[in-house]
């Protein structure tokens, strides 16, 4: 994606009013992925204004699509981090790849996962809405909401790696790296996230909030 | 300990006996690279000539490499050395399983893992990083694959990736996997882990794979060999006609194209144009339920899946729902041959006399189901034709105690009903009865009842070794002696795709030929199927790179249905691909500047000690006579036609010697008996291996 291509994409997005009204009315009956319906849940609305204005877009995941090759997880650190490290990675398909979220169950066989129903949900960040688990949990302040994309970030200098927010993510997205002791998080690769771009089924997509409700209401299905 | 890059540089060893766990570093076997050649030289180093593969003194290595879990494509595969129990001699081989476990070995800081020694109670092998522990498996035992992993995976939590075994390999039958994510199988080492009760391993790794190089050159190289990628096999032209493409094959396993599905997804995904240059369809491009099963298979994909950092998904996700009525799961996945065997047992064919229909589309996915949960192996599809020879000659009728006789289902089978197989693989998993021999392998059944020797000439039954028992894979049909030397090479069947992947690419043959005339030195190295020449100095040299690369892959681990990238679907490109890929990706992972020439090099170490092994353990340097024979029907198919015309792929015998004598040359093996000689094994940096030998007087 060029630099203007980039420009472009954040300049499509909606506003966050708009995106809320939405999500508070017309998500009951709607067919989407267990990742998305996570997503529109942390999203119920409140039109207060605060320091964390709302992400202008997302990196969401269609589990109908992954095929989980994990191929997301290691680009994601080999890009970011110079390494090969899914532990760290800041899309989560390994954790759900045999079982589906939370394990095996007794009857797993018809659950989600490769020894189930065969459905693979990669996780992905939500970049909450304020108040910001992570943010609100960082005694550094160290996550802020970067200035284009409303993306939450953490500031690596600032980052002391003690944890805290990884433990306070209500997704168990954030990562501490014991190697550099900092955290990582998602930060959609400055706008154009190397997993999306790489994905070899189209199973992750980097979605202005517009987009996400047009699609849903158009398709029932996120990329369908 | 300081940063590892490309390996994780240590090696994990279990004592089951003493229950001693230990480490040791990687780095006095890196001239081995890892995977198949780290097995080999610790097989050379520690299990003494005479260990039979259930001895407690048998050990079992689990091999990562130094490209395994840096996320480059088609580097998920994990290999496992020891000796194998169908073989007669129990001569060493290795055998390997895709999915994740090896990248997760890899996670945890293990390169590879040595088993040795024998627990007295059911165990199994818990490994958290650092923390290992041999755990109590008298729950485990006795429990399919599948549950096997889901409990592993109960007590480690997510993110577990578990090898195991199933019943056939706790009861030591010959024909046993080892199994990991669902559909994936190494096969014939399951029975060593059985003898040794170590049930399963249960792996969760949280480190990282470090790489030595800058990571946006890794980046651009990991991009650069997207664009040279091709379908399943790396074929690199599609099935049919698409918008984009300049050739098309209906053999090309790239089927992917407008209006063809994943038809079982909701809502279903279109497989779409997938053209070359789109990195958003690579996985889209081999929709491989339609290609195994045909069009009925394509409602019932799910979706494609397979291995860790592979973008090109080979093994079909389905959704069959008649399993349940079997007491399966109705969720299935498997590939090629994990499909195929079960239909190879139904010898009578299926009910509806329909190769590709609804009965055979459900009998072999019940079989897959059977063979990967109790743990199965088919010997590459060998098992069928051996039930096949003893049904059809009559000796079952012979052999059999009469009650045993009368309590097979033979009615069902007659009648192409799938569920014979649910008898048939328990009979095999759990050695029931005098039926279950045909769990031993084609030379040990065919031995104990007496086979006639058409068992060895008759094509039908497609044995290609008579000496080792092992069948056709991708022999003199593909790419005439190169095929047929590849085969004779190892102790099991060959597991080489080098060669098949190119002549199976899709491209037209005088294409091949000139691609291969700039690989191989001249067009001659390839043959025009079905219209062979006699053998020449660039099939051997063909040959020897396709087994050079192979063990490579098998080392590095790269996965070699996909690797080397000889060929590319670009036009732009001529379809070259690049085959220094490998040794551009090791140096960047490993920061050691490896050329093609050095890491092929290490390849024909690692080839010439397999070699090395099969001399010292057969107690002959005669390999020629002894281990390199071919079946008679290879000669003497298409009894009216003379090798070398147009429309059979027969060999001619006096032909075969010479190519035998060109390929040993190649090698640098004793042009007479095929032996590694002693100044070979002095230049590959064997001469520990070259002394050990001549003190056993096996030097030629």
């Amino acid at each position: 994606m060029s630099h203007e291509e980039k420009m472009g994409f954040w300049e499509k997005t909606s506003n966050r009013r708009e995106f809320l009204k939405f999500s508070g009315k017309t998500v009951a009956g709607v067919t989407v992925s267990a990742t998305l319906l996570s997503l529109l849940t942390g999203c119920q609305d409140t039109a207060s204004v605060s320091g964390f204005p709302l992400a202008t877009g997302l990196l969401i995941s269609d589990s109908t699509r992954c095929s989980g090759c994990r191929r997301c997880e290691t680009i994601c650190t080999m890009n970011n981090d110079g390494k090969a490290d899914p532990n760290i990675a800041r899309v989560k398909v390994g954790r759900n790849y045999n079982f589906g979220p939370g394990g095996p169950k007794n009857d797993f066989h018809n659950k989600a996962g490769n020894y189930g129903n065969l459905e693979i949900i990669p996780d992905t960040c939500q970049q909450c809405k304020d108040p910001v688990p992570c943010a609100e949990a960082c005694p550094m302040e160290a996550i802020y909401a970067e200035e284009k994309t409303g993306t939450r970030v953490v500031d690596t200098e600032k980052c002391v790696g003690c944890g805290m927010c990884a433990s306070q993510c209500p997704f168990k997205m954030i990562t501490v790296d014991e190697d550099e002791k900092k955290a990582k998080k998602c930060f959609l690769c400055d706008g154009d996230p190397s997993c999306a771009k790489m994905c070899p089924t189209a199973a992750l997509k980097l979605v202005p909030w517009k987009e996400v409700h047009a699609t849903i209401q158009k398709n029932k299905h996120l990329f369908a | 300990m300081s940063k590892a890059y490309g390996w994780a540089g240590s090696i994990l060893r279990v004592n089951l006996t003493t229950g001693v766990i230990s480490a040791e570093e990687t780095s006095k076997y890196k001239n081995y690279i890892g995977g198949m050649g780290f097995g080999y030289r610790i097989m050379w180093d520690e299990v003494p000539v005479g260990t039979k593969p259930f001895d407690a003194e048998n050990k079992v290595i689990f091999g990562a490499g130094p490209l395994t879990g840096t996320g480059m494509p088609c580097s998920g595969r994990t290999n496992i050395t020891s000796l194998l129990p169908s073989n007669p001699y129990h001569l060493i081989t290795d055998s390997h399983m895709g999915g994740h476990f090896s990248p997760a070995m890899k996670y945890a800081g293990w390169d590879a893992i040595i088993i040795e020694g024998a627990s007295d109670k059911p165990v199994w092998l818990k490994i958290e990083n650092d923390n290992v522990s041999i755990e109590d498996a008298s729950g485990l035992w006795g429990k399919g694959t599948f549950d096997t992993t889901a409990e592993v995976t109960k007590m480690m939590g997510d993110n577990t990736h578990v090898a195991c075994i199933g019943q056939a390999g706790e009861n030591m039958v010959n024909l046993a996997t080892i199994m990991t994510g669902k559909s994936h199988s190494a096969g014939g080492h399951g029975g060593i882990l059985g003898s040794k009760k170590l049930k399963a391993i249960g792996i969760r790794g949280t480190k990282p794979v470090n790489i030595a190089g800058d990571r946006s050159e890794w980046i651009e190289l990991d991009k650069y060999m997207m664009s040279l990628i091709g379908a399943n096999n790396q074929h690199v032209v599609p099935n049919s006609p698409q918008p984009w493409a300049e050739y098309h094959n209906p053999g090309s396993r790239w089927t992917g194209k407008e209006g063809l599905y994943w038809g079982g997804a909701n809502p279903p995904v279109e497989t779409g144009v997938c053209d070359p240059h789109d990195m958003n369809s690579v996985g889209l491009r081999t929709q491989k339920g339609v290609f195994d099963h045909g069009p009925l298979a394509e409602d019932l994909t799910v979706r494609m899946g397979g291995c860790q950092a592979c973008p090109v998904r080979c093994h079909s996700q389905l959704k069959v729902s008649k399993l349940k009525d079997y007491g399966f799961s109705e969720y299935i996945a498997n590939t090629c041959m994990g499909y195929f065997s079960p239909g190879g047992i139904m010898i009578k064919g299926w009910s509806d006399g329909e190769g590709r229909g609804e009965v055979a589309l459900l009998g072999r996915t019940l079989g897959a189901s059977l063979a990967d949960d109790y743990g199965v192996w088919c010997n590459y599809g060998q098992i069928g034709r051996d039930f096949k020879y003893a049904y059809e000659k009559g000796i079952l009728e012979k052999v059999l105690p009469k009650d045993e006789y009368d309590s097979i289902p033979w009615d069902k089978l007659e009648a192409g009903d799938p569920e014979f197989l649910v008898d048939f693989y328990r009979r095999i998993a759990f050695k029931e009865g005098e039926l279950s021999h045909l769990g031993e392998g084609a030379s040990w059944v065919s031995k104990r009842w007496n086979f006639g020797e058409d068992f060895y000439t008759d094509n039908a039954y497609k044995i290609w070794s008579p000496q080792m028992g092992f069948p056709v894979h991708h022999s003199n049909e593909a790419a005439s002696q190169v095929g047929a030397l590849i085969s004779c090479m190892f102790n099991r069947d060959a597991q080489c795709h080098t060669h098949i992947n190119f002549t199976g690419s899709g491209l037209p043959i005088e294409l091949q030929r000139e691609i291969a005339g700039e690989v191989w030195g001249s067009p001659d190295a390839l043959d025009i199927p079905k219209n062979y020449t006699p053998m020449n100095e660039y099939k051997a040299k063909f040959a020897k790179w396709s087994i050079v690369r192979n063990v490579l892959h098998d080392s590095l681990t790269l996965c070699n249905w996909m690797w080397p990238m000889t060929l590319s679907p670009l036009k732009e490109r001529g379809y070259r691909g690049d085959t220094s890929l490998e040794s551009k990706f090791l140096t960047l992972a490993t920061g050691i500047n490896f050329t093609e020439a050095e890491l092929d090099l290490a390849g024909e170490r690692i080839f010439t000690l397999h070699r090395a092994m099969t001399v010292k353990q057969m107690g002959t340097i005669d390999m020629r006579n002894q281990h390199d024979r071919i079946a008679d029907w290879v000669f003497d198919d298409d009894p009216d036609v003379k090798p070398f015309t147009e429309g059979t792929d027969k060999l001619d015998r006096e032909d075969m010697e010479l190519a035998l004598t060109m390929f040993y040359k190649e090698m640098g093996w004793d042009e007479k008996t095929g032996a590694p000689t002693k100044e070979t094994l002095v230049r590959l940096g064997l001469s520990d291996v070259a002394d050990q030998l001549a003190e056993l007087k096996l030097l030629p």
